[in-house]
């Protein structure tokens, strides 16, 4: 992984159309702005995760697959 | 009632008034905007999000207090104004469950599905903080005999 330090005001840039400034620091928390190709999707890894998520857990289900389901939930 | 032939469930008749709108579809599936919630004694807990717009397309949830009661919610200022709702006390809370054939049984607890039973609006609220996993861990799995 490649790693910068940058201070609030400064940008890098990612291939031709890609810019990202820092906006902002806290403590907790970096404020990005972000300039980017429309046809560039920019997300939350968070979201980008939970669409993986639900792509894997989109059914139909087999009966065998709501039985192992249902285990996760009976009371042993 | 309305009608839809699934993949699950084969015909299923629906109230039209019970449809639960998605303003933004599901990460990963942001066209679909329609679903109905079933509910089938026979797997309590278990519920399934079926999807009206695919009618091949269902998601099996479970009520978010099944897995762990003291879950405490919070929903970006981006998806409570997409559920259109500040009264999150009254709003209900699945986790989509994920039961692939070689992966262990997870709930998606990083993004719960905040349904909002007045107006029937819904989002998958995905979580700023890593306080919760997309792939929580869910009771045992049977062992082998």
């Amino acid at each position: 992984m490649l790693v910068i330090r940058r201070r609030a005001g400064e940008a890098v840039l990612i291939g031709d159309g890609i810019e990202i400034e820092i906006l902002e620091c806290t403590h907790s928390q970096v404020k990005l702005g972000i300039r980017a190709p429309k046809q560039v999707t920019v997300l939350r890894k968070e979201i980008h995760l939970t669409g993986e998520q639900n792509r894997l857990a989109a059914g139909p289900l087999s009966a065998e697959g709501i039985e192992r389901l249902l285990g996760g939930f009976r009371k042993v | 009632m309305a009608e839809i032939l699934t993949r699950q469930f084969g015909p299923l008749e629906y109230d039209p008034a019970a449809v639960i709108e998605f303003p933004a579809g599901l990460p990963g599936f942001e066209a679909q905007r329609k679903f109905v919630l079933i509910e089938r004694p026979s797997v309590a807990p278990i519920l399934f999000l079926e999807s009206l717009d695919s009618p091949e397309l269902c998601f099996p949830a479970v009520p978010i207090s099944a897995i762990d009661p003291q879950y405490e919610l919070a929903m970006t200022p981006e998806d409570a104004r997409l559920l259109g709702s500040d009264r999150l006390e009254n709003v209900v809370c699945l986790a989509i469950l994920t039961a692939a054939p070689e992966g262990p049984l997870t709930a998606n607890l990083l993004a719960p599905v905040v349904i909002d039973p007045q107006s029937r609006r819904a989002v998958q609220a995905v979580r700023m903080d890593k306080r919760y996993s997309h792939r929580h861990s869910v009771g045992q799995e049977p062992a082998c005999s």
